[in-house]
């Protein structure tokens, strides 16, 4: 195996494109795959050096998040606590204060676990996905991302994300930590604003609960108008455990996991600013 | 391939494989066995090091990854003629059984308080969550964070 550090994107991609190199980003999972050789690299690409990849800034109406930024740099970055707060609550609810430093937003998403804590946050955050080879740069939604398998084609590159400042408010909330059992762990994000005291602009994500972290369009659809009273909490909880259900189908988690549901949801709701003061959760 | 890194203030020029961990070479090639192998999975702490002010595992960073940064492990703290106040508060709370885990913990306290030096007693359990200990049960050593804290305010 050999290493290399570029320190730009057309370096990068001319030494990613050849066969059989990984890019290295923290490698809080890559490493351990090396070792155990649940997968094999001729040569590893880091991406440590390219300063554009891990700036965190503001664009217009967007904020842009590279791909190379860690937890850490997350969790201590206001505009992330507040115009992003659904994956700033997914950050602090991460690992433990080295993996943070370590680990990257770019990393979570290309490793692709089906608990990836970031991902349900940047679902509800309708994130864009860049990405970058050869060909040029795309910009796919991550919903429609992570409809795909692969991911994307090797030797791509994940340049970052964008995600629109709309001013609405997030949460998330997670049960079990990553050691736990795979059937303990669950995770959700919402997002949603309220207009004339009534929800609008609602989504709801989940994560470890089935193969990828998904956006529910049932939920949003169930949601959207309702009045934010004490009782748009409990439909929340109900309409919930339904889509999870669906989910999981058959899996041995689906019966511990629709229980677990209303209260993973119920935590999200009331981590979203405005529902705290009681009147909507 | 050759790598250069500063460890705990002296510069050093390596010849490492691009798939060893900087656990290895500081434990390996440099004798630091301060620095401890406890899971090697990223989950117990006990290879804490401090890497340009922050604390990574050490199992979970390739020697390679580490080229050109600055190294701090516990031997870079003090010894047993001038100890660093964290390591002074632990022994004076008694927040050392085995000691398996202390450098890794005590690494913690250190990156915490050189950032924040009056740290709250949440902000001590966050910043020392990441470091396991089968001795202690934990209080001694959160006692010892608060006592260091006290120590480098004067
Ligand atoms: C102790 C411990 C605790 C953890 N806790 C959590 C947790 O609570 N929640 C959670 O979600 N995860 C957790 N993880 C998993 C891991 O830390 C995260 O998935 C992390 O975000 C991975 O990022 P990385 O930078 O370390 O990626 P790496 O390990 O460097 O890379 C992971 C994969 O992504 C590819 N890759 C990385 N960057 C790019 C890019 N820019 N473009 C294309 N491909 C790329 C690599 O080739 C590799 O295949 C934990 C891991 C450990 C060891
Ligand atoms: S040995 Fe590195 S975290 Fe346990
Ligand atoms: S003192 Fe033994 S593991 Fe902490």
């Amino acid at each position: 195996m050999y290493y290399v550090r570029p320190e730009t994107v057309a370096e990068v991609l001319e030494a990613g494109e050849k066969p059989g190199m990984l890019y290295l980003a923290g490698g809080t999972d890559l490493i351990l795959k090396l070792r155990r050789q649940e997968v094999q690299a001729r040569g590893l690409v880091d991406l440590q050096a390219v300063a554009e990849l891990r700036r965190i800034r503001v664009e217009g109406d967007r904020l842009e998040i590279g791909a190379m930024v860690s937890f850490a740099d997350l969790l201590n970055n206001d505009q992330v606590a507040t115009e992003a707060r659904a994956l700033w609550l997914a950050c602090r609810s991460m690992g433990a204060p080295q993996i943070r430093n370590q680990a990257t937003l770019g990393g979570n998403l290309a490793n692709c676990s089906p608990a990836a804590d970031s991902l349900p946050a940047l679902l509800v955050l309708q994130a864009q996905v860049r990405l970058l080879s050869h060909s040029g740069e795309t910009l796919v939604p991550l919903a429609e991302l992570l409809e795909r398998t692969p991911l994307w084609p090797s030797g791509t590159l994940l340049a970052g994300f964008r995600l629109p400042l709309t001013g609405g408010a997030s949460g998330f909330a997670k049960l079990g930590r990553r050691q736990a059992l795979a059937i303990a762990r669950l995770s959700a994000a919402v997002a949603l604003r309220e207009e004339n005291g009534r929800a609008s602009g609602v989504r709801l994500a989940f994560g470890a609960a089935g193969k990828r972290a998904f956006l529910s369009a049932d939920l949003a659809e169930k949601l959207n108008g309702l009045v934010l009273d004490g009782g748009f909490t409990e439909v929340a909880c109900r309409e919930a455990r339904k889509v999870i259900s669906r989910a999981l189908g058959e899996r041995a988690s689906a019966p511990y996991k629709r229980e677990a549901v209303a209260g993973v949801v119920r935590e999200a709701l009331a981590s979203v600013e405005f529902m705290k003061s009681g009147e909507g959760a | 391939m050759k790598i250069e890194l500063t460890v705990n203030g002296v510069a050093r020029i390596l010849e490492v494989e691009p798939e060893e961990r900087l656990l290895d070479v500081l434990r390996e090639r440099l004798h630091l066995t301060g620095t401890k192998e406890g899971c090697g999975e990223g989950e117990c702490g006990a290879c804490t090091v401090i890497m340009d002010g922050k604390t990574v595992n050490s199992c979970m960073v390739l020697a390679a990854q580490a080229d050109g940064h600055a190294v701090t492990t516990i031997e870079g703290l003090g010894n047993r003629g001038s100890l660093h106040p964290v390591q002074k508060a632990f022994l004076e709370e008694g927040a050392v059984q085995c000691g398996f885990c202390t450098p890794g913990m005590v690494l913690s306290a250190k990156a915490l308080l050189d950032r924040s030096p009056h740290p709250g007693k949440e902000q001590i359990a966050v910043a020392m969550s990441g470091n396991l200990c089968r001795c202690t049960g934990y209080d001694k050593i959160l006692r010892a964070v608060e006592r260091a804290a006290g120590e480098v305010k004067e």
